[in-house]
């Protein structure tokens, strides 16, 4: 009995730190089958987090929180879309720089509500969880079972082809990274509105980069990533659980250490993630080059 | 026409060199920062240190400040502060110990004072405002209230600083109630929200209901409140994110520190010549630190009737209440020269070393140092003498 409330206890907690993660991957895993490189988690993120706090403190409804961190995410992996696909800049500069404008542009907005516990906030485990499990499920449905999937996955591995086949590049790529940035936003505002929840200058650190890496260890699958994202919020929480008869300094490094083992193992049999990686991923697209 | 031109510029002239002289004649003083100003604990608390100097000493100096400086890169923003006119440069992490020094050789005609660190130079000086006492203090009242006998620490860094506060917070609530157990996480961070609130929430579930910490983030209070355990406020005013639940704290003046240094430079007392052995050890005594989650209020009222109630048997005062025992303390330490010290023999660790023989108590030098783990710590304590 013991052993299982334990057990039960760490599932919980794993779920918890699990789904900004989940959310994050997932938006991630779209821009990238598209073939733009999202470095920018970070700062969507963050952005999200802030206006997710302050929206839901003034409304002192947590939804409608949500909603402006969903809109806020959108709205900055737009100038990511707009930099790295339109003007056609380095992806990785241009999400670099994203993480830190966010970074810093949420910092100073935020130091009126720093620290300030939220008056309502969202179930950390029975909604946004649930929800994105659903999400992922639907998500791998539309990449793999739909024209819409055929759609985005043509585009990130031969932008070239799909422009053959008469699909909008621009767009498909815009609308992927839109919608990647919309569920970092969302990621972020779980951290402020349900995880949390209270607001503080920087609070993501680090998830962002975790989210990147993620998408990558999911092999760009959005039903992957339910488990990946789970394990890793396991892990997360285990290395403090498991002080107790652990030493700290092992238990810090073993999620980075058990990811890369995964991703090593993964990529020997087969390997199964080179393949999954698409083909013009970080590739601006120019019709006519190669 | 002509002459008015002339007087024109014969003024501009002159004001243009009687406030070049007037900001010359001000003392040019540059502060560096390891983290942003405006985080919840240590730089911001530097950052408040800074304003009041300014306060203090108006007209007669300027002060400048660097946030967010990585700690192995020091040297450089010192040598930007230096040709900015810096006569004076406070250094505010420990990581910019060795950094400080460097330059302390390469600008012999600067003065400056590094806050943690222990290396000094005849023009550059330490300075610490330490809170081992308060975390005695919190140790005691958090033995009268915890209800499960078992109180929670979570902890930045595996570091002497923090073994100390730590040990002292053991010390204390074990003074009271010597069937309580001290659990401890550490982060290996100084800022992480996340890890702070898995850390915390790995506590509660062992049961812990009474928390003390180490982190810039007031995460460890909110998700502790959210269960309706009790904590103590840490480094900044943090009681008004849990007023039901924050009993107490910690918090530091480092102006107390700032204005009395910069008072000595301005009246010539300290020179670039003799900082060798100029070392501020502040605490309770000098006011560079304070009891209590916001200035003015040691002990949440809140409480107050509960740590009335409790009754703890001391050899000193007999039988009284710990609410008593703590402002008696606090008295004690209070006065200079001190009438108690927590670190007072015998004290062994939680292997049974005798660690502070009977009638010893620790110097500066042996608490800057401490590795120990005081009785009744339980949970990993990397470093652990044997």
């Amino acid at each position: 009995m013991e052993i299982l409330t334990w057990i039960l206890g760490t599932l919980v907690r794993g779920l918890a730190f699990g789904t900004p993660l989940l959310w994050g991957s997932l938006g991630e895993i779209y821009a990238e089958r598209a073939g733009v490189v999202n470095l920018g988690v970070e700062g969507m993120m963050i952005l999200g987090a802030f206006s997710g706090f302050a929206v839901a403190q003034v409304t002192g409804n947590p939804v409608i929180g949500l909603l402006a961190a969903a809109v806020v995410g959108a709205l900055a992996a737009l100038l990511h879309a707009l930099v790295s696909v339109t003007l056609r800049a380095n992806q990785y500069v241009s999400g670099l720089a994203l993480s830190m404008f966010g970074l810093g542009l949420s910092g100073l907005l935020g130091r009126r509500w720093e620290g300030i516990p939220l008056d309502h906030p969202l179930p950390e485990v029975t909604v946004l969880a649930p929800l994105g499990i659903s999400l992922a499920v639907a998500l791998w449905i539309v990449l793999y079972h739909t024209r819409w999937g055929i759609v985005l996955r043509t585009t990130g591995e031969s932008p070239a082809a799909a422009d053959a086949m008469g699909i909008n590049v621009t767009l498909v790529r815009y609308l992927a990274v839109v919608f990647g940035g919309l569920l970092a936003g969302i990621a972020g505002g779980f951290l402020s509105v349900a995880y949390r929840p209270s607001w503080t200058e920087g609070m993501t650190a680090g998830i962002g980069w975790i989210v990147v890496a993620l998408a990558i260890f999911a092999g760009w699958d959005p039903l992957k990533a339910i488990w990946t994202s789970l394990l890793f919020g396991v892990l997360f929480h285990l290395s403090f659980r498991l002080q107790t008869w652990i030493p700290p300094e092992p238990l810090q490094i073993m999620p980075f250490a058990f990811t890369i083992v995964v991703l090593t193992v993964g990529a020997r049999r087969g390997g199964r993630v080179r393949q999954a990686a698409p083909e013009a991923l970080g590739l601006p697209y120019v019709r006519g080059e190669r | 026409m002509r002459w008015i031109k002339l007087f024109v510029i014969v003024t501009a002239m002159l004001l243009v060199a009687t406030t070049g002289w007037a900001q010359q004649s001000k003392l040019k003083i540059g502060f560096i920062y390891v983290g942003p100003i405006g985080d919840f604990g240590w730089t911001n608390a530097h950052d408040v240190g800074r304003k009041q100097l300014e306060k203090a000493f108006p007209g007669q100096l300027e002060t400048f400040y660097v946030e967010s400086v990585p700690e192995g890169n020091v040297e450089p923003f010192i040598d930007k502060m230096v040709r900015g006119g810096a006569k004076v440069v406070f250094t505010t992490s420990f990581g910019f110990m060795d950094g400080t020094i460097a330059a302390a050789k390469r600008y012999p005609d600067v003065i400056f004072a590094h806050a943690s660190g222990f290396k000094r130079a005849s023009n550059s000086a330490t300075y610490m405002a330490d809170f081992y006492q308060i975390y005695y203090l919190n140790g005691l009242m958090a033995g009268a209230l915890s209800k499960t006998n078992r109180i929670a620490y979570v902890g930045a860094f595996p570091i002497p600083e923090v073994k100390r506060h730590l040990d002292a917070f053991a010390l204390g609530a074990r003074a009271v109630n010597p069937k309580l157990t001290i659990h401890v996480r550490w982060l290996f961070s100084w800022f992480d929200p996340a890890k702070a609130k898995e850390a915390t929430e790995a506590l509660l579930a062992e049961g812990a209901d009474t928390y003390a910490f180490t982190e810039d983030s007031p995460t460890v209070i909110q998700v502790a409140a959210k269960k309706n355990r009790l904590s103590f406020s840490h480094y900044s005013p943090m009681q008004r994110f849990a007023p039901k639940h924050v009993i107490s704290g910690q918090l530091v003046h480092w102006e107390r520190i700032y204005i009395d240094f910069v008072g000595k430079v301005l009246k010539g007392t300290y020179t670039t010549q003799n900082l060798q052995n100029v070392d501020y050890w502040w605490l309770l005594a000098e006011k560079a630190v304070e009891l209590g989650g916001q200035p003015g209020q040691a002990i949440n009222p809140l409480f107050t009737g509960r740590l009335k109630a409790a009754k703890v048997k001391t050899s000193e005062f007999g039988t009284i209440s710990v609410y008593d025992l703590v402002n008696r303390r606090l008295a004690q330490m209070s006065k200079n020269p001190v009438a108690f010290d927590p670190f007072t023999g015998p004290i062994r660790d939680r292997k049974g070393v005798l660690r502070v023989p009977a009638g010893k108590t620790m110097t500066v030098q042996e608490l800057t140092t401490m590795e120990w783990a005081a009785p009744g710590i339980v949970g990993q304590w990397p470093g652990e003498p044997k």
